[in-house]
């Protein structure tokens, strides 16, 4: 091999480890929400490419209202599921739309648009 | 003379300043500043006339400044006292509020206020912050040629300041208004005069319905990638050419240095298709990455920016790279964007057509009702009408909405909603479901639920949100899909590294050819769509055929279903007893019709439900009724009366030996009745015995047919019941299931149905949902059936309209379909990328040589999902066996 294929494979593999931190080992920024004075969790998230805050944790036993705006036209992201509380919505760009329930159970839930390009995770504590 | 509302001098109509019309009266203003204050918030005027106290706002006191304004709030009825005193503690601290009460029992809140201090819509505000929402239409009224900013204001106020009224707002880009209001205090007429009165004609709005709406967007969005799709195309033609100069006889003879100067015009004209056409791939990849997340976008980024970058870099600096290496391949990037862009077009076409079964029962809502308010016939859009607004409906009209017939009869086309093709006819009492079909009679009737709550509103949206929900199969593709990007990368530089060190000359051209490949052919989204396309298909089917499938989960457990437990009243049979048998005594000389007649007779001031079901089956022969004399009722026994001046003595064998009524040959008779499940009952004459009149809660005719075919899909059938064991045999004989369960107590029901269960064997549970609610829960999946509007019933799975046991076949075969649709969706998406992902990496190439171009990468990614998506809309074609139409 000639120093430039060991380079070349050195540096594949380290980009290999780099994707592989980068994706699933870094820690991810979370976002807390709590509750106003109306007893209410209230989060507002924006779509597009992807769901900004993505990661929310939430208190179990207050009512969680999500209030999603999508600011993009493809329509990979039109509708955004919760499919463990059987909760879907479907999202016109531009029009805020909000979606209520009270998650009971403390756990790990996620949330997605159709096909799970764009997630993001619900942690109930 | 005529008082100007703002100064209170008397003015001469004829002279006056200036002339408002509002709320439909006229106003007369003596200079410009008061018109002007006027024009600022009529309202605020016109209040201080006694006269317009009774117009829209309720309880209107003329002595008082305040006003009253009555607001449904959003269960608050559910909420109870804690709702409404929330409420109204957070109200009575808001300025310019004066009385507020709660009424949980109505669902509404009277607030008085000071419309000069507070307006509705920050009362609406104060309550929203509270959690609760004010209940309320909201309708778009589109406005022809609004264009001026200003103008947008002044309507909107205008809007605001009518009672009724919550909140109004214009969107000029769409030329339509916005309205929240409280239909009981304000009409969509009203509504355009509001508008109108500032010279705009008003329209019905375009994206009135939410599915026309989501179709719009799909066209707008179909016609935005084709754009970018041909621009692309169009671009790649010549950019193919000079890639592959040797296939035209013109090119062959190009010097090199006319064709380094054409690369320059590629690397060039690929800019845009890069970064207009493919622009979504790149802001969706960097979004993404923001949120370090990879998905689709990420890799034909990737793939495609790689490809160019390359070629960009092999054109500029030829000397730095091997002999021979210094080839561009633009082409990869204008072909592969043009391909997976049309791609993505074509699965937004096919994924309209999967919602097609929605659409259709959203358009199956009638748009205007024949309400009549103060003995007048009105159309009005159907979103307006009230619980209790009396409807005219005629023949060929579409009922509105839910509700029950005060006056008239006809028969209604349910199957729409029912799959029942035979109408079924409707009298005063009965009930009437929105989006049916009126045939033959005119009838008027009462309305009992609207918007939201009618039974095809609920319907649509549990059908959404089964259609959205997730079935287990899914798990395992979501996984991986978390999973697929990441892995994709790691392989193309994977590949990229084995190419560059083992493969042969030049190595860095098949090395990143190779990786470039990978990244394109990947493809997570056939994955991803594999099953909530299908399902959305599916569930949609079911809904057309009467079935309404709650979720996912529900539909996925119903194709493994080894046995159905039907409930046997109600379910099997049609729950009310009926007239079955008569049987003279040998000793009298007497036609079956007058036995009958004369036992309904003597019925028909009986209230048991076994003399309903004899005076009915009298009436359903056309016998006439005589009035009972000395009617008594004896508990236990039965009843004895006098009819034509004879006695008649009706009742059970105590009765007849109380009476001591010789029966004679009656009695073993007698016994073989009860012996079929029928319960018989002896008449006696004039002291002497005349016959037996047998009723019995007989089987729905289609009952037998639905559980032979539940035989061949080779399913064990059990009928569970709390009746008898001599009973439940007979019926059981009747419609041949294979196992009975007599004598079952409710509360045991749940326990036989784990019986079932702990024989290893998935349990469907079929009842009336009231009864069998814990059996429902209990059992693998819970099949209620429910007739007319009741279609929330709760503890089921999935629920039958039509109160049919063919809805269970029917079920089982749509859940079968589906899955069999979704797994051929899963193991295709599967098989592609597990065979395509190597192939590209070139596994092939040691054996055969053979290596897959980029550009064929591109075209089999762009077609995979549209596959999926194609075959998901195969199941549109889906029969079951018991077809409606």
């Amino acid at each position: 091999m000639t120093p430039i294929q060991i380079g070349v494979t050195f540096g594949g593999i380290a980009l290999s480890l780099l994707i592989v931190w980068f994706f699933w080992l870094a820690p991810k920024g979370q976002t807390r929400v709590s509750a106003g004075t109306s007893g209410v969790q209230e989060v507002a998230i924006t779509v597009k490419g992807g769901y900004t805050p993505d990661i929310i944790v939430v208190k179990a036993g207050q009512p969680l209202r999500m209030r999603f705006t999508r600011q993009e036209s493809s329509s990979c992201s039109e509708m955004v599921l919760f499919p463990d509380f059987n909760q879907s919505a479907k999202l016109p760009e531009g029009q805020e739309v909000s979606v209520e329930f009270t998650p009971d159970k403390p756990g790990e839930y996620g949330f997605q648009c159709q096909m799970g390009m764009l997630r993001g995770k619900l942690i109930v504590e | 003379m005529v008082k100007d509302p703002v100064c209170d001098m008397e003015v001469d109509p004829s002279k006056a300043f200036a002339t408002r019309e509002h709320m439909g009266q006229m106003f007369y203003f003596c200079s410009e500043n008061c018109v002007n204050k006027f024009d600022k918030d009529p309202y605020q005027f016109v209040h201080l006339d006694g006269e317009h106290a009774a117009s829209a706002t309720t309880g209107f006191n003329p002595d008082s400044k305040l006003l009253q304004v009555e607001l449904p709030i959003l269960g608050l009825v559910k909420d109870g006292h804690p709702g409404g005193q929330m409420i109204r503690s957070t109200l009575e601290k808001t300025p310019g509020i004066g009385r507020v009460i709660a009424n949980p029992i109505e669902g509404n809140i009277v607030v008085d206020y000071d419309p000069r201090k507070i307006q509705i819509l920050d009362i609406v505000h104060a309550i929203h912050k509270t959690g609760y929402q004010v209940g309320g239409a909201q309708k778009r009224i589109g406005i022809d040629n609004i264009r001026c900013a200003s103008c947008v204001g002044l309507i909107e106020n205008e809007l605001k300041t009518t009672p009724g009224v919550l909140n109004a707002s214009i969107n000029l880009a769409t030329q339509e208004a916005t309205v929240d209001y409280i239909p009981d205090q304000i009409s969509l007429g009203q509504l355009n005069k509001a508008i109108e009165y500032w010279g705009y004609k008003t329209r019905s709005a375009v994206s009135e319905e939410p599915v026309d709406q989501q179709q719009a967007t799909h066209e707008k969005e179909y016609q935005r990638l084709m754009k970018r799709f041909w621009v692309a195309a169009i671009i790649s033609v010549p950019v193919l050419i000079t890639a592959y100069p040797n296939f035209l006889p013109i090119l062959r003879d190009w010097s090199m240095e006319t064709l380094r100067l054409s690369w320059f015009g590629a690397a060039l004209v690929t800019l845009p298709v890069l970064f207009w056409s493919g622009s979504d791939f790149f802001t969706g990849a960097w979004a993404a990455l923001k949120h370090r997340a990879a998905n689709m976008n990420t890799l034909i980024a990737l793939g495609t920016g790689a490809a160019w970058l390359y070629s960009t870099f092999a054109i500029l600096f030829p000397q730095i790279f091997p002999e021979g290496t210094s080839e561009p391949f633009f082409d990869v990037v204008a072909v592969v964007i043009a391909l997976v862009v049309l791609g993505q077009a074509l699965e937004l076409r096919a994924k309209g057509r999967t919602s097609e079964a929605i659409k259709k029962m959203m358009g199956l809502q009638a748009k205007t009702a024949r309400v009549i308010r103060n003995d007048i016939e009105t159309d009005i859009p159907v979103e307006e009408v009230l619980v209790g607004d009396v409807v005219q409906v005629r023949p060929g009209e579409k009922i509105p909405v839910d509700g029950i017939i005060v006056e008239g009869s006809s028969a209604v086309d349910e199957s729409m909603l029912t799959g029942e093709s035979l109408p079924s006819s409707k009298k005063a009492g009965d009930e009437v479901i929105g989006a049916t079909l009126n045939k033959t009679g005119a009838f008027k009737f009462r309305t009992t639920k609207v918007g939201k709550d009618t039974a095809l509103a609920q319907i649509v949206k549990m059908v959404q949100d089964a259609q959205n929900s997730k079935a287990p199969i899914a798990r395992l593709a979501d996984t991986i899909s978390g999973f697929f990007v990441p892995i994709v990368m790691i392989l193309a530089v994977i590949t990229f590294v084995i190419w560059f060190d083992f493969g042969p000359q030049p190595q860095l051209v098949y090395g990143l050819v190779t990786a470039v490949s990978v990244l394109i052919i990947a493809c997570p989204c056939a994955l991803g769509l594999a099953t909530p396309m299908s399902l959305m298909v599916g569930i949609g089917k079911g809904a057309e055929n009467g079935i309404l499938i709650r979720s996912g989960e529900a539909l996925q457990t119903a194709q493994v279903i080894k046995t159905v437990v039907l409930d046997k009243t109600g379910t099997i049979t049609k729950g009310k007893p009926e007239l079955t048998d008569i049987v003279l005594s040998l000793q009298v000389s007497m036609k079956t019709e007058e036995l009958l007649r004369l036992a309904a007779s003597v019925e028909s001031v009986s209230e048991h439900p076994l003399a309903e079901a004899i005076v009915e089956g009298a009436k359903a022969k056309g016998l006439s009724l005589d009035k009972p004399d000395a009617f008594e009722a004896v508990p236990g026994y039965g009843v004895i009366a006098a009819v034509d001046g004879r006695q008649v003595v009706l009742g059970n064998l105590k009765m007849m030996n109380r009476q001591k009524v010789d029966l004679g040959e009656l009695e073993v008779k007698s016994e073989t009745l009860a012996n079929e499940g029928k319960t018989p009952m002896f008449i006696a004459i004039g002291g002497k015995a005349a016959g037996i009149i047998a009723v019995a809660d007989t089987v729905k005719e289609d009952s037998k047919e639905a559980i032979a075919v539940l035989h061949q899909m080779g399913i064990e059938v059990v009928m569970i019941t709390g009746d008898n064991r001599r009973t439940a045999e007979a019926i059981a004989r009747q419609v041949g299931v294979d196992r009975v369960l007599a004598e079952v107590l409710p509360e045991d029901k749940a326990h036989n149905v784990h019986l079932l269960q702990a024989e290893g064997k998935k349990v469907a549970m079929v009842g009336d949902g009231i009864n069998d609610a814990p059996a429902l829960a209990q059992a693998d999946v819970g099949l209620a059936i429910g007739t007319g509007t009741d279609v929330a019933i709760e503890a089921s799975d999935i629920t039958l309209i039509k109160g049919s046991l063919k809805g269970v076949v029917t079920a089982i075969e749509v859940s079968r379909a589906t899955m069999r649709n979704i797994k051929q969706n899963l193991f295709g998406a599967f098989i592609y990328n597990v065979l395509g992902v190597p192939i590209a990496m070139g596994v092939l190439f040691p054996f055969f040589g053979i290596l897959l171009s980029p550009l064929l990468a591109g075209a089999a990614m762009a077609f995979s999902s549209v596959t999926v998506v194609s075959n998901a809309n195969r199941l549109r074609g889906f029969r079951p066996k018991f077809s409606a139409k």
